[in-house]
């Protein structure tokens, strides 16, 4: 089965992690994910900026490797993400912003990317609220 | 055959960015010619109050991207009766004129009906 | 068709249940992940919704399990794999986010 997977609510979210359990469990039960799409709060789990107290569990990092190691398609949503500071070098320098939050392997993408995915896959499921 | 995608949205309007980025979502799917419905839930009805004032909270007035709807190739609005009827809105005095006000069973045949579904 | 419905909210304060109750189909089946869990608790107005609805329940195990909620035997305590597989069970997901 092919999973789009779009969460909606921040690393610190208990969804957040839910989203990310899933991810891993499609996965593990031989599925594909054609898409992870981040959008509202849900960008931040794409943010290199967060620093998560280290008695706790680090979504950004756990995301970025999960993406990483099996090299899935991982896309935040352009707006949201500006509209939350969540800008990679290109947006910075458009913007003129201080901070760069994103980099690979995230690719900052409009709501096309998502739409792109429900048609692609078999399954949508989404993650957020709390 | 496109996937339909049913919107369901649930947020007052000017309740953080929820009616806006539930919206985009819609409008991005009429922009590429997607099966797309929407539909206004519990909360969601204060976005199709007849008179609101966005400016007063220096907030956007979504309305006018709301009437753009149908320009964007999104026909299938709706609206919960029960929703409205909670929250003392007059079913006929929706500003979206276009949106169908349906019963709590028409909407568990809309959801059916669609392929996938996303509630914010 | 039919649906799973996804709930992560607490019940109480909160309209995301009774709202799903009234449009839920006679084929879909709900899902009670996060504070949603809460709904478990006896003696509750939610508690006793859900079990006068019969419908197909479930509940996320680790949820209920940190919560100290016991699962009644009308609902199921599932883990990922299990949600994984109820996910491509229904024809599609609605979570309430």
């Amino acid at each position: 089965m092919k999973f789009a997977i779009a969460l909606f609510s921040a690393a610190h979210a208990p969804s957040s992690r839910r989203a990310l359990l899933f991810a891993q469990a499609a996965l593990a039960g031989g599925h594909e994910i054609v898409r992870l799409f981040f959008y509202q709060d849900g960008v931040y789990n794409a943010s290199g900026s967060v620093v998560t107290p280290q008695d706790e569990q680090d979504l950004p990092k756990q995301w970025r490797t999960f993406v990483s190691e099996h090299q899935l398609d991982g896309v935040v949503c352009i707006a949201a993400a500006l509209r939350r500071g969540v800008l990679n070098e290109e947006e910075a320098q458009r913007y003129q912003r201080e901070a760069v939050a994103v980099g690979a392997p995230w690719e900052l993408s409009g709501l096309g990317q998502l739409h792109d995915a429900v048609q692609d896959a078999d399954r949508l499921i989404c993650f957020g609220g709390a | 055959m496109a996937k339909s995608l049913l919107i369901i949205s649930r947020q007052a309007p000017w309740s953080g960015p929820s009616a806006r980025e539930a919206l985009d979502i819609v409008l991005a799917g009429g922009a590429f010619d997607l099966p797309i419905g929407l539909l206004f839930l519990d909360d969601g009805v204060f976005q199709l109050a007849a008179t609101q004032d966005a400016k007063a909270l220096q907030q956007k007035d979504l309305s006018a991207n709301l009437q753009a709807l149908p320009m964007f190739g999104v026909e299938d609005l709706f609206v919960c009766a029960d929703s409205v009827a909670a929250r003392g809105l007059d079913p006929k005095g929706l500003s979206l004129e276009e949106a169908r006000v349906l019963s709590a069973q028409d909407i568990t045949a809309l959801i059916d009906r669609y392929d996938q579904v996303i509630t914010l | 068709m039919s649906t799973l419905h996804v709930l992560s909210h607490s019940p109480f304060g909160d309209e995301r249940l009774s709202s799903c109750l009234r449009v839920i189909g006679p084929n879909d089946a709900l899902l009670l992940s996060g504070d949603a869990a809460y709904a478990l608790q006896p003696g509750t107005a939610p508690f006793s919704s859900l079990h006068a609805r019969n419908l197909k329940l479930f509940v996320l195990a680790e949820d209920a399990q940190a919560r100290a909620l016991q699962v009644p035997d009308w609902a199921s305590a599932i883990d990922y794999p299990a949600f994984v597989e109820l996910s491509i069970h229904y024809d599609k997901v609605n979570s309430w986010l």
